[in-house]
């Protein structure tokens, strides 16, 4: 038995149990859904206004408040039935439990963006960036392994006290603003001008930084987070 | 050493630090060459303020691995008190920064990296006040806090980075602090003002951990009253 | 029961050994200092009323709660320094099942098996889902099982590893009498070369499977006895020291 069978364990475990209720999925997919929707209508004040700028923005916005809402959602149910009881018996590193998490929140994550993004880009982009396609999935998937990362240690601690769904958007989302800055700054220059790699070196760099740190940050404090 | 270290002497220390400071800034120190002028004074205060919060916040993070290796709930205290007094200076920081800007660029606010950076400190810091209020368990709740004040003290030079360095596309105002070049009267006068600062951080440390513990004894004494 | 350190030859080791055993919540001392020990083989049954401190002792020994103070040390581990040997040597059995509502027992166990590194998983699994008599319905969601088929299959999710010691917790309570002979066969069969602890409020079983008994009050321990006590003086002790709804 080896942490990679753990891991394995546990992310099966959690992806089979979303993939057959699909609770989670089927509310964060409308969500974003809507929230684009919405958008429009918050933002088109003026006759023909010009959203280019704000398109970055307006994507990531959505995808954290989604996420907010999944997070809260994928501990709750551990927490209800006492699983996490069954699951801190098991001789399993409280880290390899943290990755695994992490992990499942990312898949996750990455689904729903898969159906967002497209329906993002029919109502809001005019211009062609398939030829930034590459950059623009590389920016998506570092800041989403930095907000699964924060967000899963957060929503560990959060979902043990006692207004469990209003303490995570203030615990998460001041600390999220280095990702959401970078993010968007990239998504908004993908989609508004064009990006290769070379013009968004820096914001790369920063997004790959931000996981490292925080990555080892979660590391060591999990075991506390999660214990009792 | 004890008696040097008490509030009252610390206190003390702290007050001369900063009276003389003040006095240096405004009748020493050659006034500022740049067209703010005299509102550049406020810097003698405005950035000491500034860099002890982030000095409190610092000690709140050194509190809050302590606590986690000892469970010892006294880190837990001096990570709490830290903070809170963090709060109240970073409060400052942008209340003096919005008033130098008020005065130098006729402008209450502006998204550039310091005053942005503050605020999230802000949101950051009352977070983890918010945390401590909805964890009824003593243990538990100080490894909470520790745990949020480990990842926010980490946050804090990110954000900062990430503001400073990050281009968001519209350039907002840069304000110039002036710090780089400063030398002679001015250095000495700022960095009187910076160890004044930090004295009173200190003595206010040490003046609310007493308070807390005479507060801890009270709820202690009642309890066995049957209170 | 609480022996000095240096048995004497022929004595079975310790399997269970708690000295001085504190735990504060909120500034309230739930333990105050608990001590005793149980052989390996031996099977402790804990009596006393809510709020003792009873589930909160078998919290600590299944390292689920870290003690304040003392110590505590199960299958020759210490639970605070190393406390992965003792996960894998101990099963737990609560009223809580543990059990994953959206996942089929197969999958439920399936999950505890790779999480304990189980060898011969697909074997053991079918076997205990037989013993259990779960097998008709082994692909079936647990939302959909009763009660008593949660708890038997609860069972079958704390023996999967084959634990040295297992820790009980009101086991018998809520079950229909089907699943409490189901669960008290299973003992049965497992009784030698297992050691263990049951908290409960069932003083007949209680006193038909202990090897040794302890009333536990108030964070401490208000009484202790090895077996061979017979119902009537033991009840007479137990309504001195408990005065809840407990089945005499």
């Amino acid at each position: 038995m080896s942490g990679w069978t753990q891991f394995r364990a546990i992310l099966r475990k959690d992806l089979v149990r979303e993939l057959r209720t699909r609770d989670m999925l089927v509310s964060m997919i409308l969500f974003v859904l809507l929230a684009m929707v919405i958008f429009h209508y918050a933002f088109s004040v003026k006759e023909g206004a010009d959203l280019t700028y704000f398109t970055g923005g307006m994507l990531w916005v959505t995808f954290i408040f989604a996420m907010l809402l999944g997070l809260n959602r994928s501990f709750a149910q551990e927490k209800d039935e006492h699983c996490l009881d069954g699951l801190l018996l098991c001789p399993v590193d409280r880290v390899t439990i943290f990755l695994a998490k992490t992990a499942g929140n990312l898949v996750f994550l990455l689904i729903i963006q898969a159906v967002a993004v497209p329906v993002f880009t029919l109502f809001f982009i005019e211009r062609n960036y398939a030829g930034d396609l590459l950059p623009f999935l590389v920016v998506l998937l570092l800041a989403d392994v930095g907000i699964c990362a924060l967000g899963t240690l957060l929503a560990t601690i959060s979902m043990n006290t006692r207004s469990r769904d209003l303490l995570l958007p203030i615990l998460f989302l001041p600390l999220i603003v280095p990702v959401l800055i970078a993010a968007t700054g990239a998504t908004t220059l993908i989609f508004a001008e064009g990006a290769g790699f070379g013009d968004l070196l820096a914001r790369l760099l920063f997004l790959l930084g931000f996981d490292a740190v925080f990555l080892v940050a979660a590391w060591g404090t999990y075991d506390f987070a999660i214990g009792e | 050493m004890k008696k040097l270290l008490s509030a009252p002497a610390l206190f003390a220390g702290a007050g001369i630090f900063l009276i003389v400071g003040l006095l240096l800034a405004f009748w020493w120190a050659p006034t500022d060459a740049s067209s703010m002028g005299f509102s550049q004074k406020i810097f003698f205060y405005h950035a000491p303020i500034a860099e002890t919060a982030l000095v409190a916040f610092g000690v709140a993070f050194v509190a809050a691995i302590a606590y986690l290796r000892t469970q010892d709930l006294r880190w837990d205290r001096l990570g709490y008190v830290s903070i809170r007094l963090g709060l109240l200076f970073s409060v400052l920081v942008m209340l003096t920064g919005m008033i130098w800007g008020k005065a130098a660029w006729d402008t209450w606010w502006a998204w550039e990296p310091r005053l942005t950076t503050f605020l999230l400190v802000c949101f950051l810091y009352v977070a983890y006040w918010v945390l401590r209020s909805v964890v009824d368990e003593e243990q538990r709740r100080a490894t909470y806090a520790a745990v949020f004040a480990i990842i926010a003290f980490i946050d804090v030079p990110i954000t900062f980075f990430a503001t400073r360095f990050l281009p968001e596309g519209l350039h907002p105002v840069v304000i110039q602090a002036g710090d780089s070049g400063m030398e002679g009267r001015m250095l000495t006068s700022f960095l009187i003002s910076m160890l004044g600062m930090t004295l009173l951080l200190a003595a206010l440390i040490r003046r609310d951990l007493e308070i807390e513990d005479l507060r801890d004894r009270v709820t202690d004494l009642k309890t066995s009253l049957g209170g | 029961m609480s022996d000095s350190p240096d048995r004497r030859d022929g004595a079975p080791p310790l399997e269970i050994e708690v000295e001085g055993l504190r735990k504060t919540f909120a500034r309230r001392e739930v333990l105050k200092g608990l001590s005793f020990s149980l052989g390996r083989g031996g099977f402790l049954s804990i009596f006393g009323p809510n709020g003792a401190g009873k589930t909160t002792t078998l919290r600590v020994l299944a390292t689920l709660l870290t003690a304040s103070g003392g110590s505590v040390r199960v299958a020759g581990h210490d639970v605070r320094e190393d406390p992965m040997p003792v996960r894998r040597a101990i099963g737990f059995i609560s009223h809580n099942p543990m059990l994953y509502p959206d996942l089929t027992a197969q999958e439920n166990l399936r999950f505890y098996a790779d999480m304990y590194g189980v060898e011969d998983r697909d074997a053991r699994i079918t076997g205990l889902l037989e013993r259990l008599e779960l097998s008709h319905r082994r692909h079936d969601v647990v939302r959909t099982y009763s009660k008593g088929m949660r708890q038997r299959l609860a069972i079958a999710r704390a023996i999967l590893h084959r634990p040295r010691v297992l820790l009980l917790d009101e086991p018998h309570s809520g079950l229909d009498p089907r699943a409490v002979d189901i669960l008290d066969g299973l003992l049965q069969e497992i009784r030698d070369e297992h050691t263990f602890v049951m908290v409960t409020h069932n003083i007949a079983k209680g006193l038909e499977w202990g090897t040794d008994l302890m009333i536990i009050e108030s964070g401490r321990i208000a009484y202790e006895h090895a077996a061979g006590v017979d119902h009537d003086s033991f009840s007479a002790v137990y309504r001195e020291h408990v005065h809840d709804g407990s089945v005499l």
